[in-house]
């Protein structure tokens, strides 16, 4: 009986790398409330650079954060700056269609560099498994995998209560004008926002490299969990999006468990509707 | 210090500030006054960079200010208090005053005019830890003005403080707005409390339908005249 815990457990661990890939989509729309399209490729991007460097210099998959952040910051930082700021504060759909395109770009351009086959960050960690009592397996990525959203969300967290610029980013997505007012830029402000979200998109990116295996089209399909975790935990809310993540975790891992493994996103996505129904906000999401 | 000519200014399609020319000078309390529509926020929002004249100039401190951004115009020391008071609500009272303090040149001071502000406004203070949302109507008019005070500004606006507000918490309001003048800042007052704004200002500039239709020292204007301006009879 106590060996059902796995799938709890598991799920727990597994959900906070959900939190961490839904974090950068609910932080873009808290902030300018503007949805990116774009979020699972730059995730998978990420993915392929940490690839490239392993390939080119021998680095753990870790170790490229090294390189894969500032890479990823600079071009979340420029998409904002060239691509996006054009159509700030003109609604939503410019904004989408920017972000639609740069998906397909962003796939094309990896399926013709890296070419269709699967890929992993090939790692230690993901082999091994922690015994726990004797009841049922933990694999370790998944440890390093939770280790790592609780760690992003909680710095996150930080950035946000204590810094000048956390401070300008909530106050722009409160009332932009009167952001202005107290001398914050927003196409500044904006584009930090940008390259701080893309930076948990490529910190997700590379971890969810390490556990599962990777296409130039997976970006579709961790989008969709952005979105799943947003939808459960609820816009604007830092622990909220960890919250949804690991209900998103727990809800696919369990339910998989009971209705059949296959049927493992569905279980999650019957959550994700029953707290749409009941709770349209999000659990923690402000109204 | 602050000096607006010829300004014209067309709002989707229509024109809401007509060849409006004012000054401020140092060491003065300036009124600008005038019904609902009159064109006093638009004015103000002109000046502070939130909109862009059609024609015409506004200079800050000798240099042309009409062609910057807001964000830019603060960093200068113009600061205004927005009409609406404009309040961060998911920042707490503390935070949206640290935000005040967000110009590089504020920051190095921001413990020192913190405690000027709380000292200005106590109820700051007993607040600091609660959220913007969560203050009556005259704590956030006070909040407003100690925010718009952390960017250490020269010159301060403050569009209609009193709106919506008992005349116990205005009488406070306009206290802490005597003690600002009198720390050597600069103040144009916009409202549309005629009485009050008459008596504390040098200068007054009365608008009516985006014109001025009357200006200089209130203590030389008669009753008929204000009315006339104000109302545009």
């Amino acid at each position: 009986m106590l060996a059902s815990l796995e799938p709890l457990i598991n799920g727990i661990l597994l959900g906070g790398l959900y939190a961490v890939i839904g974090i950068g989509l609910s932080m873009i729309f808290g902030i300018m409330r503007q949805v990116n399209l774009a979020h699972g490729e730059l995730m998978i991007l990420a993915s392929y650079l940490s690839l490239v460097f392993i390939q080119l210099l021998g680095l753990h998959p870790l170790l490229t954060f090294l390189f894969v952040l500032p890479a990823i910051f600079i071009l979340g930082y420029l998409i904002q700056t060239f691509l996006f700021n054009r159509v700030l504060e003109k609604g939503m759909e410019p904004y989408l269609m920017i972000s639609f395109g740069l998906s397909i770009i962003l796939q094309n351009a990896m399926l013709l560099l890296f070419t269709p086959d699967a890929r992993t960050l090939q790692t230690s960690l993901a082999i091994k498994s922690i015994n726990v009592f004797n009841l049922f397996y933990v694999p370790v990525i998944y440890l390093v995998d939770f280790v790592g959203g609780f760690l992003v969300l909680g710095l996150l967290h930080l950035i946000m209560k204590k810094t000048y610029l956390g401070w300008a980013i909530r106050a722009a997505s409160d009332n932009l004008t009167a952001a202005k007012l107290m001398g914050i830029n927003p196409k500044k402000v904006y584009a930090l926002a940008m390259g701080i979200a893309v930076i948990t998109a490529a910190i997700s990116g590379v971890l969810v490299g390490m556990t599962f295996t990777f296409y130039p089209h997976s970006g579709t399909q961790y989008l969709i969990i952005a979105f799943g975790v947003v939808i459960i935990g609820g816009l604007g809310s830092l622990p909220g999006t960890f919250l949804g993540g690991l209900i998103l975790g727990v809800s696919q891992l369990v339910g998989g468990r009971i209705i059949g493994p296959g049927l493992q996103l569905l279980s999650g996505y019957i959550i994700l509707l029953i707290v749409l129904t009941i709770r349209p906000q999000g659990l923690l999401g402000r109204k | 210090m602050l000096e607006v000519k010829n300004l014209n200014l067309y709002y989707g399609g229509f024109q809401a500030l007509m060849d409006i020319t004012l000054r401020v000078e140092r060491d003065q309390i300036v009124s600008i006054l005038g019904s609902n529509g009159a064109g006093k926020s638009t004015l103000l929002k002109a000046i502070s960079g939130l909109l862009k004249p059609s024609s015409g100039s506004i200079h800050y401190d000798g240099g042309r200010i009409d062609h910057l951004d807001p964000h830019e115009i603060v960093r200068l020391g113009l600061a205004l208090v927005p009409e609406g008071r404009k309040i961060f609500s998911s920042l707490t009272v503390l935070e949206n005053l640290l935000i005040g303090s967000y110009v590089p040149k504020a920051r190095r001071t921001k413990d020192e005019q913190l405690e000027n502000v709380f000292e200005l406004f106590p109820r700051l203070r007993e607040r600091k830890e609660q959220l913007g949302s969560t203050l009556s109507g005259g704590e956030q008019q006070m909040l407003a003005i100690g925010r718009a005070l952390m960017s250490q500004p020269r010159l301060i606006v403050f569009d209609e403080i009193s709106l919506g507000l008992s005349p116990v918490i205005v009488q406070h309001l306009y206290q802490a707005v005597d003690r600002i003048k009198k720390k050597g800042m600069v103040v144009v007052l916009v409202e549309q409390d005629v009485k009050r704004s008459l008596k504390t200002a040098d200068c007054a500039y009365i608008l009516q339908e985006g014109k001025i239709r009357l200006k200089g020292n209130p203590r030389d204007f008669t009753e008929e005249e204000v009315k006339k301006a104000y109302f545009g009879l």
